[in-house]
């Protein structure tokens, strides 16, 4: 189990990194045994990697190849990001929300900047994405190497609709009294396979780009849609950094109100967490995209 | 001066360390840097070090041998592993006077 999981971390370092040390550290773990910690200093190895990338192995990766890696490395930062979103969505809706801490200056503002970001990040996300999805699926119908991956996202897709459906049918009102607490778990399980199915089709997605020769005009929309995100991630950070400054100072009493699935923490304290999984996002978002300007540069039309 | 590390257990220090034996590929480092310091270091750092050795010149991948390119000491990295272990030595040999003389004076 260690040992899946220890190559599964690999996945985590950049590609460069990989295509330089990937088959090494892939013997040393073969040879030796694989631990808890393990899988751990891997992860760590990979943040490192991907905050101080070594030099010298920019050249172990094609300009259209970063340019496929930094467009799929902000889209699993995306799918990461928009969790949190959710959750600062969850955390502020309602009537009271509305009606109190709305009426802030500083609450609605940054309140209706993510709301407005948030739009056209996603919008960005199809844009950028359409182009190459379209060649992905015009070529999967000739080749069983794209037709895997595509056929995985749609499964994994198909999974959780499936189950959001049963989750639906037991939370529905006809559904019997359940214990205090049952709901709030439901909701947990949802949400982090939903997650789950989002980061499927990520790996997906990013498999097939890999198998699918593409011109470099997609390959730059792809990337730009990817920079706009990451750009609007930065931005939305920010907005619900004030937000969660705000919210104390200026409603207190909503600030300390129960929060979450569980009631367990309170609405400040689910802001906080929100907050810092979105700065985590979009940090490694900003990262993989300086990494792919050089080579969008290169594969500009005429150059 | 490139720098090695600011500790002794650096990961940096031990694989230059290890490497100043001669040639070793990941797994046969590992192995020696638990010997002669009695830390096991985790495949992410260990590669953490050696691809930032490499990147700074300290040391050079030799040609692969089945999927692992074993490792040696650059000219470079020789030099900046000598002149940090000389430094290492002196505040060893400061703090031990230093531990010995305020022994005999208690």
């Amino acid at each position: 189990m260690n040992r899946r999981l220890a190559r599964l971390a690999l996945g985590l370092y950049p590609l460069a990194f990989r295509r330089r040390y990937g088959q090494e550290m892939c013997s040393l773990l073969d040879e030796t045994p694989a631990r808890a910690g393990t899988v751990l200093d891997l992860v760590r190895g990979a943040l490192f990697a991907h905050v101080r990338p070594p030099a010298a192995l920019s050249g172990y990766v094609a300009p259209a190849d970063r340019l496929r890696a930094s467009a799929s490395g902000v889209l699993a930062c995306w799918v990461v990001f928009a969790a949190a979103g959710f959750g600062f969505y969850k955390t502020t809706e309602g009537g009271v929300f509305a009606g109190v801490g709305h009426a802030h200056f500083l609450l609605r503002g940054s309140f209706l900047t993510v709301q407005g970001l948030a739009a056209a990040a996603s919008l960005a996300v199809i844009l950028g994405a359409a182009p190459s999805i379209l060649a992905v699926l015009a070529r999967a119908r000739r080749e069983p190497a794209v037709r895997r991956p595509v056929s995985v996202a749609i499964l994994a897709v198909l999974g959780f609709a499936g189950l959001t459906g049963i989750i639906s049918l037991l939370a529905s009102p006809a559904a019997h009294a359940r214990p205090t607490g049952v709901g709030g778990i439901a909701f947990i399980a949802w949400g982090l396979a939903g997650l789950a199915c989002a980061e499927v089709c990520v790996i997906a997605s990013r498999r097939a780009l890999f198998a699918v020769p593409m011109s470099g005009e997609r390959l730059i929309a792809a990337f730009a849609g990817g920079a706009l995100v990451t750009a609007a991630m930065a931005a939305i950070t920010v907005a619900v950094a004030i937000y969660a400054v705000a919210l104390p100072v200026d409603v207190s009493h909503l600030a300390g109100t129960p929060n979450g699935p569980l009631q367990a923490i309170s609405v400040s304290a689910s802001l906080v967490i929100q907050v810092v999984v979105m700065a985590a996002a979009a940090a490694l978002a900003t990262a993989t995209t300086l990494r792919g300007w050089r080579a969008a540069w290169a594969l500009r039309p005429g150059a | 001066m490139r720098s090695i590390g600011e500790r002794s257990t650096d990961p940096a220090l031990l694989v230059l360390t290890s490497l100043a034996e001669g040639p070793k590929h990941g797994y046969a480092i590992t192995v020696d840097v638990e010997e002669i310091a009695g830390i096991r270091l985790g495949p992410g750092t260990l590669y953490g070090a050696l691809s930032r050795l490499e990147d700074k010149g300290l040391i050079e991948a030799l040609a692969a041998e089945d999927r692992r390119h074993p490792y040696r000491l650059t000219g470079a990295g020789s030099a900046a592993l000598a002149e940090h272990l000389h430094t290492l030595e002196r505040v060893a040999r400061a703090g031990l006077d230093r531990l010995r003389i305020a022994a005999a004076s208690a």
